[in-house]
């Protein structure tokens, strides 16, 4: 059987959570091993959550917010993004790689730009194997 | 620790579109065994009436204090469902969706084992999320009633009607000694040539008289603080030296020796942009409204020179000068501000090819909207300034400080919007007014987008306009005339024309009130214009509850947009206000007290002015009239104590658990 990682996306209601609505009723597909969670926004983004969802065995981390300069909140995609920056330096110095964790921008009107995030981040994570945090 | 609850599953087949590809009853079933679950149905259509109906009595009959819905997007019902939850008893914000359709059965509908998988995942998410919320409450706030309209221009007048009309009391704060803006100087306005003052001076005097309008000129705010449901302005009365005494009768200006031909000061008119002088004792303009003078302080003898000169309280008549004036302190509690400062001409002299400043025959619009003025400096002919000829040809140049190079420090990268109409405006009316006067305008791209425009445009070809597609690289100076090199790209030739006035079609600026802007924690955009809150559905709110947005001052707009974006100002602002009460929205920060050590980050990030540290409690409180939940706080608070409610750690991280590959499966 093939590695199917399991990624955790964390994506803001307005854009993320929106593109990701926007991919389904378009009817573009991804993998489904992609599990959306939704926050208001990336600034609520903890980099707890990150190692936390490393912990329970997740492959990879996807945090979708809006592009800079259109978010809902005004800079808590900014604040979101200097977060995954410090918590990238975490997963590197815990050998997680972290090329794990991938922080992007998807506006609510691009269905196609989450799918194919999803899509590409699944597959280079496919290719780094599974969490060494997964139980054997 | 979690209170044990009952929690109730729905899982809609949305006739198919989830149901077909999803296994709903395996999904149901795997439900059924999570711990608290005590019911998990299934339904064709959980959004018909029907639907609904069996969410209200299953709540009602088994005491339901969480449910899932798992369907569409929570972008659809999410609202639907709480509703109808908290009509059958529960509170709606137990209620959570989730996303079976667009995220899974659309996204995944090849693969409907994985699908199912999925969807079995993202329902036991959102059941342990429900396990962890709260019940909350939605709250009121009081709201202090009254608006302040920040500049009276046709802007801030439009809309302070409109809000005194509704009811409101309003305090129109005004800069300068009289209301009327820009758009008193422009003595028609396009494209029906409509005479400026006979249309914006019955609004001005509506305004004065205005019995819930208190209006306030000479005057600018120093200060704004933002409470719940409040602001507080201090507003700053500078001194007129006039008293109320006045009775219009000129003597004063007639007699002051500032700007006469004997005196060594003189002081250019503003009102007519710079062509006329004008006395240190003065009215701006004859329609100026309130008819009070002023004494401008910076240029008068009396101040300047240590009481000296005497002459207007001499000669006035009904002793209505007082130079021992001081600046009045007005402290203004209102419940909104909105703000409308307006624009300012862009000063051409950095553009030293075109020679403004240098050359007196090359002017501004503006200036030479006064020229067209029929009482205005030149009585309605346009003029060589340099001797008071009257110009047999003129050359306007268009994007002049507009359409610049991105980066360009002496330009604006954006389109002023207004120019291209007013060159057709002047053009039109100099060539009704003197058929034979050579008019050419040199041009970029031509727009006349809006009612009526085109047709403007074309007439005034008819008329005998001559416009030119191309930029003037350089004005030179020849005798008495300019000269005015330009390629045309049309064509391919290269001019030369003869001008006897040059006119520079300059850009619109945002009017300086950095201080305001700040005072109020709004901010601007790129462009420097006030930025609004969404630039495309949300264009005159602010990201400052309660502060809205109007005319020029969020970006270049002509009359008929201030118009209509005062309008929308005021409508928005009214809403606001509503009966005197905020609704709350409860999914906002708050503070653990016992947690809480005064570190001030949570104000450090806020974006809207929502937490403060309370300097006696020493504890931040959070504003929830101003939060809007984004919880940026939540991340930066060292200690954990302040969180937004149904987005805490813990109800996050239930979820991660929940659908994470090492959950512990019930």
């Amino acid at each position: 059987m093939t590695f199917e990682p399991e990624i955790a996306a964390f994506c803001c209601n307005w854009c993320g959570y929106s593109a990701a609505d926007q991919a389904g009723a378009a009817k573009l597909t991804y993998p489904s091993s992609v599990r959306i969670l939704r926050l208001m926004c990336t600034g609520m983004m903890d980099p707890y959550y990150v190692l936390r969802a490393f912990e329970r065995g997740f492959d990879g981390v996807l945090v979708v917010g809006c592009h800079p300069g259109s978010c809902h909140y005004k800079s808590g995609n900014l604040q979101a993004a200097d977060q995954m920056k410090r918590v990238a330096s975490i997963l590197r110095a815990l050998g997680l790689g972290e090329e794990r964790l991938l922080m992007t921008a998807a506006s609510a009107a691009e269905g196609g730009v989450f799918a194919d995030t999803a899509t590409a981040f699944t597959e280079k994570v496919r290719k780094m194997g599974p969490s060494p945090l997964r139980e054997a | 620790m979690t209170e044990k609850r009952k929690l109730g599953v729905f899982l809609c087949h949305c006739g198919g579109n989830i149901s077909d590809v999803v296994d709903v009853k395996a999904v149901r079933e795997s439900i059924e065994k999570q711990d608290g679950v005590v019911l998990a149905t299934d339904f064709r259509f959980m959004c018909s009436n029907e639907g609904q109906e069996r969410l209200q009595k299953e709540i009602r009959e088994r005491g339901l204090d969480g449910v899932v819905v798992a369907c569409c997007t929570p972008k659809m019902y999410e609202d639907l469902f709480r509703q109808k939850a908290e009509e059958a008893g529960m509170n709606p914000y137990l209620l959570e969706i989730a996303n079976i359709r667009e995220q899974c059965s659309y996204a995944h509908r090849f693969e409907k084992d994985k699908a199912t998988e999925k969807a079995k995942v993202l329902v036991r998410g959102q059941v342990e999320k429900v396990r962890h919320l709260k019940p909350l409450e939605v709250k009121t706030a009081p709201i202090q009633p009254g608006v302040a309209v920040i500049g009276a221009g046709i802007a801030g007048i439009h809309a302070s009607l409109l809000l005194a009309n509704l009811g409101h009391k309003v305090t129109l704060i005004e800069k300068s000694p009289t209301i009327g803006g820009n758009m008193a100087r422009t003595v028609k306005t396009f494209p029906t040539d409509d005479c400026a003052m006979c249309t914006l001076s019955p609004k001005m005097n509506e305004v004065y008289n205005h019995e819930r309008i208190d209006l306030v000129t000479y005057a600018e705010v120093k200060e704004a603080k933002r409470s719940p449901g409040k602001f507080t302005l201090v507003v700053e009365k500078k001194p007129r030296y006039v008293t109320d005494a006045c009775i219009g009768c000129n003597r004063c200006t007639e007699k002051c020796p500032v700007s006469t031909a004997k005196s060594p000061v003189s002081v250019e008119s503003e009102w007519d942009q710079g062509l006329t002088k004008r006395k240190a004792i003065y009215l701006p303009f004859p329609q100026a409204l309130p008819q009070l003078w002023t004494i401008d302080a910076d240029h008068c003898f009396y101040f300047q020179r240590g009481g000296k000169c005497r002459v207007c309280a001499m000669v006035c008549p009904a002793k209505a000068i007082d130079f021992t004036m001081k600046p009045e302190r007005l402290d203004l509690e209102v419940g909104a501000v909105i703000v409308a400062t307006g624009y300012q001409e862009y000063d051409p002299t950095p553009l030293r090819l075109y020679g403004f400043g240098r050359e007196p025959n090359v002017l501004t619009q503006m200036q030479v909207a006064r020229m067209l003025d029929s009482m205005g400096p030149t009585k309605g002919t346009v003029s060589r300034p340099s001797d008071g000829r009257a110009a047999d040809s003129i050359v306007m140049v268009q994007c002049v400080g507009s359409r610049g190079a991105p980066g360009d420090p002496l330009t604006h990268e954006y389109c002023s919007r207004v120019c291209c109409m007013v060159a057709v405006k002047h053009a039109q009316l100099i060539k009704k007014a003197r058929p034979d006067t050579e008019v050419y305008v040199l041009y970029n791209d031509l727009r006349a987008y809006g009612k009526g425009f085109e047709e403007y445009y074309v007439h005034s070809m008819e008329l005998g306009v001559k416009y030119v597609r191309g930029l003037p690289g350089k004005v030179r100076k020849e005798g008495a005339r300019l000269l005015v090199d330009v390629d045309d790209m049309l064509t391919g030739r290269r001019l030369e024309i003869p001008a006897d006035v040059v006119v520079l079609s300059a850009a619109m600026e945002p009017t300086p009130v950095d201080d305001l802007l700040k005072s109020l924690k709004l901010d601007t955009s790129p462009d420097g214009f006030v930025k609004e809150y969404h630039a495309k559905i949300n264009p005159t709110e602010t990201a400052v509850k309660g502060v809205f947005v109007a005319g020029c001052a969020q970006g270049p707009k002509d009359i008929t947009d201030s118009i209509s974006q005062a309008g929308a100002a005021a409508m928005s602002a009214a809403v606001f206000l509503g009966g005197g009460e905020m609704t709350l929205n409860p999914l906002v920060a708050e503070v653990d007290a016992a947690l809480c050590r005064a570190c001030d980050r949570c104000m450090e990030v806020c974006e809207f002015d929502a937490v403060k540290v309370d300097p006696e409690m020493l504890i931040a409180v959070v504003d929830e009239t101003a939060c809007e939940g984004c919880g940026k706080c939540t991340v930066v608070c060292p200690t954990g104590a302040i969180s937004v409610r149904q987005f805490t750690k813990p109800q996050i991280v239930a979820s991660i658990d929940a659908m994470a590959p090492m959950a512990v499966s019930p």
